[in-house]
């Protein structure tokens, strides 16, 4: 049940004395802020922003690291009715005329008013922001930089600014930029009321709100980043709105670090976290065997598999390298969320003791004609599943094949989902809503199947090659194409187009060199990967262009983007037919 | 180069699976992308124990890492004993 009418009123409503925000840097360098403190900050900000011209309806960008002073500069624009928007921090592999074109865009998309950086922001840096003529850049105070107490101290003359509990439940609350490409970056509209009814319903699923049997509360651990749905949603938002605390790291610190995960929960004895798939691997592959006993897991009570295909194995090996550190069986969960729905569609559950359902499939059936025969464990060629789990109150999906027919139980097709709290469309881009939601119902581009009442997410639909009526993963092209040493690990996209000749897709395949100087070897090089790539799926690499270091567009989050690679290439090419 | 900073050449060709690849101490490797973010917790592990010392969280950044000669310049200036 939703008991506030809008964010605003939960954070006010929050008992005072409770921590809130623990920020942990290292065993030394630690910040915990109680809701009393996090709201004063909240309010300085806000009366900061106040100054600068910020108004209800506002939209705000903020560009900020991981940390509490980007999270009141969120709340605190909220309390004045504006819509905060959290953008990735620019680092030093982005290259800088990319995030400033993404910038500019997202600014002038959001017609924002302010861009927010932190007081540290480093000036050579600055050459990465680009504003439009309506925006002006604002470097936040958080009363430790310079000049921040004079500033803070100005601010006190002004009444601290009163947060706006009244405000419209159906205002938007903020503005999520889902993962992608800046410049390709979709603002999602999340209103007050579908935030705090996703928030009610993933409280409701995962049992928050009661005293555990120490006595305690839910504790969540996050080093998700804030402008990711994961880490904005379920590591701020739901403690925000359920007064229950977070304690957060950052992203980098913990790539660099990833065993301080394990330091942190037994700390701070942390119950609740949410991990995207990969990190099932990352944590155990880095965490060295002989020190696995000094952490102590055993107050875990979820630890959410989210935001990739779920993996049976990877959960598998986090369970098997950390069972001696007091991790309980059955903790090791799953689900489906995206941003446009505010965060889950669906969750596994938490109360059976074996985790998640896993299955096998046969995988003849599975890529041929896209049906899921169950088989038994380890059944040669079998291809192994494991489920995000059962809906969410007040959430429907359906799987429908490419014609838009309704499939059945155990047939592979598109997930579309429809819920009380999906988003009302992407800001100022009705041109792209009209192509995603139909009828109602939000077209997710996910491939998945539903088994039993439960959710299989496959991958993602715009990815799948189709080869004469086979499936092609492109993750499984890639995977072979970065084993040739002359091509870097990570840098290469496969793709299906079309070809009128062939009458079915053909595969592209764009690749970077480790070196340079390989070009000079580019037939051979491309004659060895395409004996691989048919050595290992049975299908040919039809075209393979081999580009130098760093000619692949990577996306704010780190990954190889697609559709603005193809964009690229078709510029370089276009002598290509593609359809 | 010393020993240790040659352990390290070593281990980072066998990580990003390039034996044939020729770097030295001072090749940039993380702005380079020669290392991709993935890998920096390897490098840390590694280098705390060829130097016998703690890098502890927010001490060190990836331009840190950057070359061989970097990271245990960094080592040296950040590091603690470890437990």
């Amino acid at each position: 049940m939703v008991r506030y009418r809008n964010l605003i009123e939960a954070l006010e409503a929050a008992p005072g004395e409770r921590p809130f925000v623990t920020f942990w840097v290292n065993e030394d360098e630690q910040e915990t802020v109680t809701f009393a403190e996090f709201r004063r900050r909240a309010r300085l900000q806000a009366g900061l922003l106040k100054t600068h011209g910020i108004n209800a309806g506002d939209r705000v960008v903020a560009i900020m690291p991981q940390g509490i002073p980007a999270m009141t500069v969120f709340a605190g624009a909220m309390m004045l009715g504006a819509a905060p928007a959290l953008i990735a921090y620019p680092n030093d592999k982005v290259e800088p005329s990319k995030y400033r074109s993404g910038l500019a865009g997202v600014t002038a998309n959001l017609k924002a008013k302010l861009v927010v950086i932190d007081h540290e922001f480093p000036d050579d840096m600055l050459s990465h922001v680009s504003l439009p003529d309506e925006s002006r850049l604002l470097r936040a105070v958080d009363g430790r930089g310079p000049g921040g107490d004079e500033a803070l101290s100005d601010l006190k003359n002004q009444a601290l600014m009163s947060p706006d509990p009244t405000g419209q439940a159906d205002r938007i609350a903020f503005i999520q930029h889902s993962a992608g490409t800046t410049g390709l970056q979709k603002g999602v509209a999340l209103t007050h009321e579908a935030v705090l009814r996703q928030l009610a319903h993933l409280v409701g699923t995962l049992m928050i709100g009661g005293a555990m049997i120490d006595g305690t509360t839910d504790r969540v651990y996050s080093w998700l980043p804030l402008y990711h749905d994961m880490g904005l949603i379920a590591c701020f938002m739901l403690p925000m709105v359920y007064h229950i605390p977070v304690v957060m790291q950052s992203p980098l610190d913990w790539v660099m670090h990833p065993e301080t995960m394990l330091q942190v929960i037994t700390e701070h004895r942390c119950t609740l976290a949410w991990l995207p798939n990969f990190a099932f691997q990352f944590v155990p592959r880095r965490t060295r065997p002989n020190r696995r006993s000094q952490y102590n897991l055993s107050s875990v009570r979820a630890l959410i598999n989210c935001s990739e295909p779920v993996r049976a194995d990877s959960m598998q090996e986090f369970h098997n390298a950390f069972a001696a550190s007091g991790l309980k069986d059955g903790v090791l969960q799953s689900c489906y969320a995206m941003a446009e729905n505010v965060f889950a569609v669906t969750q596994s559950d938490i109360q059976r003791s074996s985790g998640p359902t896993h299955i096998w499939a046969d995988g003849r059936q599975f890529r041929s004609s896209h049906q899921v025969i169950p088989v038994a464990e380890g059944t040669p060629g079998s291809v192994p599943f494991t489920s995000s789990g059962g809906l969410l109150s007040n959430h429907e999906i359906r799987i429908v094949s490419e014609s838009g027919t309704l499939l059945a139980d155990g047939q592979v097709g598109e997930i579309l989902v429809k819920s009380d709290c999906l988003f009302d469309g992407y800001y100022n881009r009705p041109d792209l809503t009209a192509k995603v939601i139909v009828h109602g119902w939000y077209q997710t581009g996910d491939l998945g199947f539903t088994l039993e009442g439960e959710l299989y997410v496959v991958g993602r639909m715009k990815d799948l090659i189709i080869i004469g009526g086979e499936n092609i993963y492109p993750q499984d092209i890639e995977e072979i194409a970065a084993s040739h040493p002359a091509i870097r690990d990570g840098r290469v996209i496969a793709m299906g187009m079309y070809n009128p000749d062939l009458g079915t897709e053909e595969i592209v395949m764009v690749a970077e060199v480790e070196r340079e100087e390989s070009l000079a070897n580019a037939l051979e090089i491309e004659r060895e990967i395409r004996g691989r790539v048919a050595a290992g799926l049975g299908v040919t690499a039809g075209m393979i262009f081999l580009k130098p270091p760093k000619w692949l567009v990577k996306s704010t989050a780190g990954k190889a983007a697609r559709s603005t690679t193809l964009e690229k290439l078709q510029k370089e090419h276009p002598e290509l037919n593609f359809s | 180069m010393t020993a240790e900073e040659k352990q390290m050449i070593e281990f980072i060709l066998r990580r990003i699976r390039k034996p044939s690849l020729i770097i030295d101490e001072n090749t940039p490797l993380v702005s380079s992308g020669l290392v991709d973010s993935m890998a920096l917790g390897d490098l840390v592990l590694t280098l705390e124990d060829l130097t016998h010392k703690h890098i502890p969280p927010g001490m060190a950044k990836p331009k840190d890492l950057d070359t061989v000669a970097k990271m245990f310049a960094t080592a040296a200036r950040v590091g603690k004993p470890q437990k």
